[in-house]
């Protein structure tokens, strides 16, 4: 099926999937009492309470079931095995560099 | 103020007992006091006296009286002018309110909460749109209102460190939607066609010898199982596809039964034509797939800065 791309603003339902509650936001009743308050005369004033930027490739999680249930992971099982080789190579180092660090202490 | 209460006090001065009175003249005046209240919110009185201190500083002729909603923040040593995009009836004039390099887009608007209506909404995308044209932008959520141009610069004051590294982050970067949705009858059908198991049970069900209740159950759950099996194999898929033209991606949760994607991912300008080539592929490979690929939009799903409210320091 041929895929056009249409621009951000001709769907309402994408924009408020984005705009009520991403990007910079303040939380309800802020926004409703910044409108009425003078932040000056209060003496209160607007603070960044988190800062999350998202630069990570992540697939996504649980897509269809909302629970994860054991399937069938055709290629993943390699990577899982080389990740695991890695981790216990890791694991030997470190164990190795802790003897050490204890060998020297007692010394 | 005095005509209500006077008349009120007048007209029991005559007939009714002094306890009585007193009632009727509070009233009177607590409605006399209450009248200006509305008043106040509909048509903008002059700046009121709490305003005086702010009024010495130099001052726009755009005038105070107005308060200021925020669509983004972007980077910009200048005051810059969009043109009438903004939020209204009469599409405001947009502008910037600037802090060093740093400036928040702006319009004016009236004093008051704004209503999440489709004009308005699309009027806040709108701006996003057209300043993302030749900026990076940190979009705003919808429905920010500033009293004044001083809270803005005091906001990016505050924010400044915040607002400068997710710049950075996000500079020359754009946003793209993509969401799959399939035709799920007719996966249901390829399943029965493809898978033995499924197929000899719904043959069984369809023949009718005996309960059919466990075959059933036991079809539904190899049906459930096979869907979600084949969505993860297209989702990974699809996302494998397009890792190697774009910065990031988030998979937010599917709407609906149809859809077995909803993803959005951070593309670099220089990258967007072969991302976009990249969708239509994809498009072409999965003919069974519908896609709705959207964009470019303001990277709202890959910022979130919190803001809140505090009591400034010494002010006890």
């Amino acid at each position: 099926m041929p895929v056009e791309r249409t621009a951000g603003g001709t769907s309402l339902i994408d924009v408020l999937d984005r705009v009520l509650d991403k990007g910079i936001v303040i939380d309800a009743w802020v926004r409703v009492s910044l409108v009425g308050i003078d932040l000056i005369t209060v003496e209160a004033r607007v603070v960044v309470a988190s800062i999350d930027t998202y630069l990570k490739y992540s697939e996504a999680v649980g897509q269809v079931a909302p629970v994860a249930r054991p399937v069938e992971m055709p290629r993943s099982s390699d990577s899982l095995l080389a990740e695991n080789v890695a981790l216990r190579s890791q694991l030997a180092a470190n164990e190795s560099a802790a003897a050490g660090r204890r060998a020297r202490r007692r010394r | 103020m005095a005509r209500p209460a006077s008349r009120a006090a007048s007209r029991n001065g005559r007939s009714r007992p002094a306890a009585a009175r007193t009632t009727k003249k509070a009233t009177g005046r607590a409605r006399a006091q209450a009248r200006p209240a509305p008043a106040e919110k509909k048509r903008q009185p002059p700046p009121p006296p709490a305003d005086m201190r702010r009024a010495a500083a130099p001052a726009p002729a755009t005038g105070e009286a107005r308060s200021k909603y925020v669509y983004c923040v972007i980077e910009s040593e200048k005051p810059l002018r969009f043109g009438p995009l903004g939020l209204g009836a009469e599409p405001s004039e947009v502008t910037t309110v600037n802090f060093r390099d740093l400036a928040a887009v702006v319009s004016d608007t009236p004093r008051e909460v704004i209503d999440a209506t489709r004009e308005n909404i699309l009027a806040h995308e709108r701006v996003n749109e057209a300043v993302m044209r030749n900026h990076t932008v940190i979009p705003m959520s919808f429905g920010t209102v500033f009293k004044t141009r001083d809270d803005i610069v005091e906001l990016l004051r505050a924010a400044y460190e915040a607002f400068t590294d997710v710049l950075q982050k996000m500079r020359d970067k754009l946003e793209f939607g993509l969401k799959v949705l399939w035709d799920r009858d007719q996966i249901v059908r390829e399943i029965e066609k493809d898978d033995e198991n499924v197929r000899r049970l719904k043959d069984e069900i369809s023949s009718q010898s005996g309960s059919t209740y466990f075959a059933r159950m036991q079809y539904g759950r190899m049906v459930d199982t096979a869907l979600e099996v084949m969505a993860e194999r297209y989702v990974g898929a699809i996302f494998e596809a397009l890792r190697p033209v774009s910065t990031a991606s988030r998979g937010n949760k599917p709407i609906g039964e149809k859809m077995i994607m909803n993803a959005a991912f951070l593309v670099t300008r220089d990258q967007e034509n072969a991302f976009d080539a990249r969708v239509k592929e994809i498009g072409a490979r999965f003919d069974t797939l519908t896609l709705k690929y959207t964009g470019p939009w303001p990277p709202y799903n890959f910022v979130n800065i919190r803001l809140k409210l505090e009591r400034a320091q010494g002010s006890e």
